[in-house]
């Protein structure tokens, strides 16, 4: 009994990490005045919440063969996220730091 | 390179132009291309006027018939509808089948996931068509964004179109997406064999294993260029590919309907439920599927990125 509740907090726990570092990350994308900073702010939400969020789904369901594949998605996500952080830094390299931004 | 890019940003310069052209030519021989680009713009809208001109008669005689028709599929369908049953109404015409699906559609179909035993066996026309309709969107997009020889020469109106050089900003030389690109694009194609393996006993199946596929091709070439990608699926492979397995499809489907219709015998085996080899032609007729819906995928990319499907 005890540990189902314990398993509990730490998946609310966790969750509520995950919420929080999403809300920083959309919160970022909209309000910053810069396209890097922009950039920086939905990092977070793309390594961190989305790394919480399996953490989450995983304590909730235990230790199974589907933990593995959980495990796979974070990899996946955390290989090529950067890729495209890394293209989108580099169209604001070639104009020169004058990109028009959605406000 | 960055000052094109940027005058190209601040919609300066159409998308279109040809920016080895637009580097090379000094300003007074640009106003010289400019005229001559007015002067093709008329030329084209004297044609136009001929032809308007000619086809009056036709487009008359066209309302007519589309309005008409109209009236006439407006009536057959108001009728048709007109005699459905009511909403929520008990009939035995709609529960019958779906009473039957759930309750023999394991041991008649030999797949455990009933929906892929019932798009793939029970309504396999219904699947057949949709295969077709993928390939004959294909076609339409070919029609409109290939690029002929004459035009890729510049001998066609205007030089504008480049072939060999993606504009601006190409990114297949790039060292991080090509070292993403090796470890990435065996393991996505393994997923989709995954998934396209898999269609008769779990999720999964032709359409969303072909987009598996064809996103990896798409990975492929941006990462390596499409002339890495032509080396193993050229134009010639994707075409060959789609007409084998829309013929395939056709063929053993229209075996098994003859054979069903006529009360003969089906030798297809149904197999075990679960294994892989199991539920006769559905395994077949999902990798054919599958590999049409990834030959549309990659056509479309190329064709909308360089007007041709691969590199040539």
């Amino acid at each position: 009994m005890t540990a189902e509740w314990i398993v509990f907090f730490i998946t609310a726990l966790l969750l509520s990490a995950a919420l929080f570092c999403y809300t920083l990350a959309v919160v970022g994308v909209y309000r910053f005045g810069f396209i890097l900073n922009r950039m920086h702010a939905g990092g977070i939400g793309d390594s961190l919440g989305l790394l919480c969020v399996i953490a989450a789904v995983m304590t909730a369901t235990g230790l199974k063969s589907d933990s593995l594949k959980l495990l796979l998605l974070i990899v996946f996500m955390w290989f090529t996220s950067p890729v495209s952080s890394h293209f989108l830094s580099q169209v604001e390299y070639y104009a020169g730091g004058e990109l028009k931004l959605w406000k | 390179m960055k000052e094109l890019f940027f005058r190209w940003l601040s919609g300066d310069m159409e998308l279109l132009e040809d920016i080895s052209d637009a580097a090379e030519i000094p300003d007074s021989s640009r106003e010289d291309l400019k005229k001559q680009k007015k002067e093709n713009r008329q030329k084209i809208q004297g044609t136009e006027s001929v032809i308007r001109a000619e086809e009056k008669g036709f487009f008359a005689f066209y309302r007519v018939v589309s309005v008409m028709s109209c009236i006439v599929l407006i009536g057959v369908l108001l009728y048709t509808v007109a005699n459905l049953p009511r909403y929520g109404e008990e009939n035995p015409r709609t529960v019958e089948v779906v009473k039957r699906y759930i309750e023999h559609g394991v041991e008649e179909t030999g797949a455990v996931n009933i929906v892929t035993g019932m798009i793939l066996d029970y309504r396999a026309f219904d699947t057949l068509g949709e295969s077709h309709v993928l390939f004959t969107a294909l076609v339409c997009v070919l029609i409109l964004l290939k690029l002929d020889k004459k035009t890729i020469r510049g001998g066609h109106l205007d030089s504008y179109y480049t072939i060999k050089e993606d504009r601006f900003f190409d990114i297949s030389e790039d060292s991080v997406l090509r070292l993403v690109g090796t470890i990435l694009v065996p393991c996505i194609i393994l997923f989709g064999i995954y998934v396209l393996l898999n269609g008769q006993n779990g999720p999964g199946g032709g359409f969303s294993a072909g987009a598996i596929l064809g996103a990896a091709l798409i990975v492929f070439s941006l990462a390596f260029g499409f002339e890495a990608v032509d080396r193993v699926f050229s134009a010639r492979v994707l075409s060959l590919t789609t007409f084998v397995s829309l013929a395939f499809y056709s063929l053993a489907k229209g075996y098994v309907f003859f054979t069903g219709a006529n009360g003969l015998e089906n030798h297809i085996p149904k197999g075990i439920p679960g294994n892989i080899f199991s539920g006769g032609l559905i395994l077949p007729l999902n990798v054919a599927v599958g590999l049409v819906v990834a030959c549309t995928m990659y056509g479309f990319f190329s064709l909308f990125k360089r007007g041709n499907i691969g590199g040539a």
